[in-house]
């Protein structure tokens, strides 16, 4: 990679943090620089989806949510094989790699996905997202920055980490990631509401999304804010 | 095997630190003992910076007890603190001649049978990492081609110790990430049980949680699971006091 493409992203990314609004300029930065459409960045850890580091716009806010409902898409299929992942003609192409994520993702108004494994030596942390509007493949030069990005944002979330005081997550990510504790919350009160396990009461409330066709997220909120109940 | 074929080996060896996962202290030790076969020296070491920023012995070719010896009277002074520090080669190529500012070093190496000293810095973009030092019986140096082979072997050696400790460093970061999340994971759901079970909002949950912990002197995540577990009723969690955080 030319040494000097990776300090010019460097650069962005440093200004990126400096300004307010922390990781969604690391995601705004990302689709920037690969002028694509939009970005998201999915954090993993133990092997489990824990929510987004950041996110461009709306639509990548929906790619990230999907996927971390559904346990299907290009972020989480990155990094379970650890290698790129590319759909170019999502509308085409795509109900036939990931069934239920596509349709609302084609309908946001989604035309090609693209996913890329965030790596650190042999650390895994989740994946980064890039979308476009419209279908077509990655340019060489876009794929080439695609790989830089994603190595760089995975520097970013360890450093960020890094500077947690112990059994602590990171500042910047406790402030700017979105880690679903709304979803936390709502198993626990499922949990207690129908006397059951957290770990059922999280199956319980995926069901009740997927049988409403509903974002889990969303779901949740509604248990949080008393709005659902659910039986 | 003829020299040429030994440094390749060596040169291939320490590459392949770089892809593989491995043992920094077997591939350093290793290198050791390709330097005294690859020079006309009797010994060799390398030491390392340390996170408190101390120069320790990491590996050498002799576990005999005047080398390391040597070793730890250089954590304070000799060839290799000198080059750690000046960034340069350190060679002296005959102790006997007492020119060399090494008052406590210089008489220990001598009266372990060293007459020459030759310390290559071990350096990144400037940042030091440690030093590689050779030692021989005689009098003399490395001449201009074994320099040359002494100075490879350091640098591609740094290059590996500091990938290592990079990949060792996201590791534990890592991990302590994996660590925080699973933690504050069983206290929001700890928070939705509290609330479901009092009717009072996820903030006043906490503070309650919080409450219990410090005046139990409890971890939080402790007490999360512990009710979550049914371990904890939620008599024992008395009305938070007015919050004054």
């Amino acid at each position: 990679m030319p040494r000097s493409r990776l300090l010019e992203i460097l650069g962005l990314i440093r200004e990126a943090g400096d300004s307010t609004g922390g990781t969604t300029r690391l995601c705004e930065v990302c689709a920037e620089v690969v002028e694509l459409t939009g970005a998201g960045i999915m954090l993993m850890s133990g092997d489990i989806p824990r929510g987004s580091v950041c996110s461009s716009d709306a639509v990548s806010t929906l790619i990230e949510d999907l996927q971390y409902t559904l346990g299907q898409g290009p972020c989480v299929e990155a990094y379970e094989q650890d290698r790129p992942v590319y759909e170019p003609d999502l509308r085409a192409d795509g109900a036939a790699r990931w069934a239920t994520f596509t349709p609302p993702v084609v309908e946001a108004g989604v035309g090609a996905v693209f996913g890329f494994p965030l790596q650190v030596g042999t650390v895994r942390l989740g994946a980064l997202n890039l979308y476009r509007d419209r279908p077509g493949p990655l340019t060489d030069a876009q794929h080439a920055d695609a790989l830089i990005l994603a190595g760089v944002a995975a520097r970013s979330v360890l450093a960020m980490q890094a500077k947690a005081p112990p059994g602590a997550i990171g500042p910047e990510l406790e402030e700017g990631a979105d880690l679903r504790f709304v979803v936390h919350q709502a198993s626990g009160m499922v949990a207690a509401q129908i006397e059951v396990s957290v770990a059922e009461a999280l199956i319980r409330l995926r069901a009740h999304a997927f049988a409403n066709d509903r974002r889990l997220a969303d779901v949740a909120a509604d248990v949080v804010a008393r709005r659902l109940r659910i039986e | 095997m003829s020299r040429e074929a030994l440094l390749v080996r060596t040169l291939v060896e320490l590459a392949d630190t770089l892809v593989e996962d491995f043992d920094v202290v077997e591939a350093l030790t290793r290198l050791t003992d390709r330097c005294v076969e690859l020079f006309d020296i009797s010994a060799a070491g390398v030491m390392l910076v340390s996170p408190e920023g101390d120069l320790r012995v990491v590996a050498s070719s002799s576990e005999a007890m005047r080398i390391v010896e040597l070793f730890e009277l250089q954590a304070q002074e000799g060839p290799c603190p000198e080059c750690f520090h000046t960034g340069q080669p350190v060679v002296d190529t005959d102790l006997v001649s007492g020119e060399h500012g090494w008052p406590a070093f210089a008489p220990v190496a001598l009266e372990a049978g060293f007459r020459s000293v030759y310390a290559v810095p071990m350096r990144l973009r400037g940042e030091p990492v440690g030093a590689l030092n050779l030692f021989g019986t005689e009098a003399g140096g490395l001449d201009e081609a074994d320099a040359v082979v002494a100075r490879a072997l350091a640098d591609v050696a740094t290059i590996a110790v500091v990938q290592h400790r990079a990949a060792r460093h996201a590791q534990v970061v890592t991990e302590q990430l994996n660590h925080a999340l699973n933690s504050r994971v069983v206290i929001e759901q700890a928070k939705g049980v509290l609330a479901e079970r009092t009717g009072l909002d996820m903030d006043r949950a906490f503070s309650r949680l919080r409450g219990y912990a410090r005046s139990h002197n409890l971890r939080l995540s402790d007490v999360a699971q512990s009710l979550i577990d049914g371990r904890l009723g939620l008599a024992a969690l008395p009305a938070a006091p007015p919050d004054r955080t």
